[in-house]
């Protein structure tokens, strides 16, 4: 009788806590940290950006002052003519990034899945480091400083850095079953915003040496990051024993409930037995195509939901400090500090409403109902009044609303997409999953970055904000199939249930 | 003979002499008799001559104390005068100079007797002087301002982390203060290398093998 096998699991965070060892706890925290590290890197880039565009560029002359002497300490440096232009180059910089990280990330989930994910995770760490070190600190104490050379570590890191996401959700999808896997991955979503503070703290400190050194620093800790992961990360409990969690354990309810569930049972029962039985083919298990990872229910339109939503919450991380500087007038700093509190946001929303997916078993409508807030919530922030307070609240809001949903998507469902009861068979297909969807939603927000800065330009901001709210609808639109599907499920599920009874 | 000898000293000098000798050099004979160079180098113990040159004896890196290029015929400074930078004493008088430009004295920081053809004035103005005196058929510019100090229209602004030190007449450069130092004196103090290094290496190390010794020791490499 499938029930009772699927039901056991049924309270969210029992499955959670009866199976948590302290592998979990350091696997959970060595991801997380592995993450950060690597967002780290990339948020250093952003805060040291004023000292590169000085280094690169001569002092500004008005046509009225002497020319600033000695030559060689005021205007040797003439890779950019003026400050504007280097800024410029600096944010195609962040454009080259953004589609060389969409890029790699379908590539570097197809790598994990067929090789080792802990080498995979451990070589872009080191070897991203290694980049990152060679555009920030050795061009600087090389004085070599070449526009083409930037760009093209630039592309490189990207490659390398796209290495991270695929893999750490890979891992954890592995260690946390469905069953709490909304909560623990909402809460572990905090590792970009820790990874965005971290980073800033970093940079802030060592910058006063020399922006080479902020470089130098986060290049150095992610390295060692990528070292203590490669002797300390366990990727999958077969690894040391432990039950591997099969398809996802109530996988089968959501398909049909026609579909054999005694497989899945009699692993979970005698698991080590099974583990032991199976290991030499269960080691080798065929990794999934590209394209079949494509085919796979949900896949497409996540994505495709993803893309959209991943635009509307970049631009938020890249435009919010200019916006709130631009239209209301603040300080450079003070917008940067008030636009903590949409991650704050964001953070919460994604573990509250990861706990109430995990409860329901569905995550589509939790979603939905969340965009539609978040529409709400977007028209509420573009009428937002000039005081800081509240403008604080309504944005935690917003981040409540579209930061969550973000996060759900590109963490728990897609590590639920990856083990769903499909790919039972050939069961690694979890990076190359959460590579097609993370990599769409990364096209999606370069393309946004381009077309937010195209708009503010020629409509207005009251316009960004339009076109946000048609970027969060096109996502509800995207996730609608799948929320009919799920609601019948659910329905089809309680009727089956009350017969049980 | 007076002719030849200049023009094999440069093969004859030490390397380390040779920048200086190419300015000694560059007009035929010896620091002409009367010159105000002649005199200053004369009421300077531990002076030697070399071409037009007066110089410190024996001192290395050679250091110029006193230049006389006077009767040479020049229309403009000679290109390698830069070299010449630490003098004290400089005459240039009695050669057909057109209006130098300005930076010409880039680094003459030492330079406090001047003399110049009538036809010029003191190089940055006689605002750039102490004591500017006519003495026959020339300028004699004497004992350098500091530029810096001035409180007129030359109130100089250096950016950030410099400060504003004098560098020839009527000349100012801006320096690091302190702490700062590289380009544009964006960078303050020296990171602390062994201390980062240490520590990182040794919490990678700690790290490293509390992990693995908990986490991957009995693991199953797949």
């Amino acid at each position: 009788m499938a029930f009772p096998g699927s039901l056991r699991r049924q309270p969210a965070n029992r499955g959670l806590v009866s199976h948590c060892t302290h592998h979990h706890i350091v696997v959970f925290l060595l991801t997380f940290f592995s993450y950060s590290l690597l967002h780290a890197s990339r948020k250093t880039f952003s805060n040291v950006k004023v000292s590169i565009s000085s280094q690169w560029t001569p002092s500004c002359l008005n046509s009225t002052a002497p020319e600033l002497r000695p030559y060689e300490l005021w205007n040797s440096n003439h890779l950019f003519p003026n400050a504007e232009e280097a800024t410029l180059f600096l944010g195609m910089l962040d454009t080259i990034f953004l589609f060389s990280y969409a890029v790699g990330l379908f590539v570097s989930g197809i790598v994990g899945d067929r090789l080792n994910l802990r080498w995979v995770l451990s070589f872009g760490m080191c070897s991203s480091a290694l980049v990152v070190f060679f555009f920030g600190t050795l061009t600087e104490w090389l004085h070599f400083y070449n526009k083409w050379f930037y760009c093209c570590l630039w592309v490189v890191n990207g490659l390398l850095q796209s290495t991270g996401w695929p893999c750490v959700v890979a891992v954890m999808g592995n260690w946390f079953g469905k069953a709490g896997r909304g909560f623990v991955f909402g809460l572990w979503s905090a590792c970009a915003s820790v990874g965005n503070i971290l980073g800033a703290f970093l940079a802030s400190c060592v910058l006063k040496y020399g922006y080479e050194y902020a470089f130098l620093v986060t290049a150095s800790v992610q390295f060692a990051g990528g070292v203590i992961v490669f002797f300390g990360l366990l990727t999958s409990p077969k690894e040391v024993g432990l039950p591997e969690l099969g398809a996802d354990e109530d996988g089968g309810v959501e398909e049909d409930a026609n579909r054999p569930l005694m497989g899945n049972d009699d692993a979970d029962d005698d698991d080590r037995n099974y583990s032991i039985q199976a290991t030499d083919t269960v080691n080798q298990p065929k990794a999934i195509g590209f394209f079949q990872a494509c085919c796979l229910p949900g896949v497409v339109l996540y994505s495709l939901a993803y893309a959209c939503l991943k635009l509307v919450n970049y631009s938020f991380f890249f435009w919010l400090p200019f916006y709130l500087s631009n239209n209301f007038g603040w300080k450079e700093a003070e917008a940067d500090q008030l636009s903590i509190w949409y991650d704050v946001g964001g953070i919460i929303g994604g573990t509250i409403q990861g706990l109430i997916s995990d409860v329901l078993q569905k995550r589509a409508p939790v979603l939905a109902i969340s965009l539609l807030f978040a529409i709400g919530s977007l028209f509420g922030y573009s009428r937002s009044p000039n005081s800081k307070p509240i403008n604080a609240v309504i944005m935690a809001i917003t981040g409540f609303f579209i930061g969550g949903p973000s996060n759900m998507i590109s963490s728990a469902i897609s590590a639920d997409l990856g083990r769903q009861d499909l790919v039972k068979g050939s069961s690694e297909a979890l990076a190359t999953v959460t590579g097609i969807v993370d990599g769409t939603g990364s096209i999606g927000a370069a393309v946004g970055q381009y077309l937010v800065s195209l708009i503010q330009e020629n409509l207005g901001w009251m316009w960004v904000f339009y076109f946000f709210i048609l970027m969060t609808s096109s996502t509800i639109l995207f996730i609608s199939p799948l929320i009919v599907r799920e609601i019948k499920l659910l329905l089809h599920e309680r009727r089956l249930r009350m017969l049980t009874e | 003979m007076g002719a030849v000898l200049p023009l094999l000293l440069p093969l004859l000098l030490p390397p380390w002499a040779a920048g200086g000798a190419a300015v000694c050099g560059r007009c035929p004979g010896p620091v002409r008799n009367g010159s105000i160079v002649a005199q200053y180098c004369a009421s300077q113990a531990g002076t030697e001559s070399e071409g037009r040159c007066c110089r410190e004896r024996g001192a290395r890196p050679e250091r110029l104390l006193g230049l006389d290029l006077s009767d040479c015929s020049l229309h403009s400074l000679p290109p390698g005068l830069a070299e010449a930078a630490a003098i004290v004493i400089l005459d240039l008088t009695e050669n057909p100079l057109t209006p130098l430009p300005n930076g010409s004295f880039l680094g003459f920081t030492h330079l406090q007797h001047l003399m110049v053809p009538l036809a010029l004035e003191c190089p940055g103005g006689s605002n750039a002087w102490e004591n500017v005196t006519m003495h026959g058929k020339s300028w004699l510019c004497q004992g350098q301002r500091n530029p810096c100090n001035s409180s007129g229209e030359l109130a100089w602004l250096c950016p950030e982390n410099a400060a504003c030190a004098p560098d020839g007449p009527g000349l100012v450069q801006c320096l690091c203060d302190s702490p700062f130092h590289g380009y544009k004196c964006l960078r303050e103090g020296t990171f602390p290398m062994l201390l980062f290094c240490g520590i990182l290496g040794a919490i990678t190390l700690s790290l490293s093998l509390l992990l693995w010794g908990t986490q991957r020791r009995k693991a199953k490499t797949p």
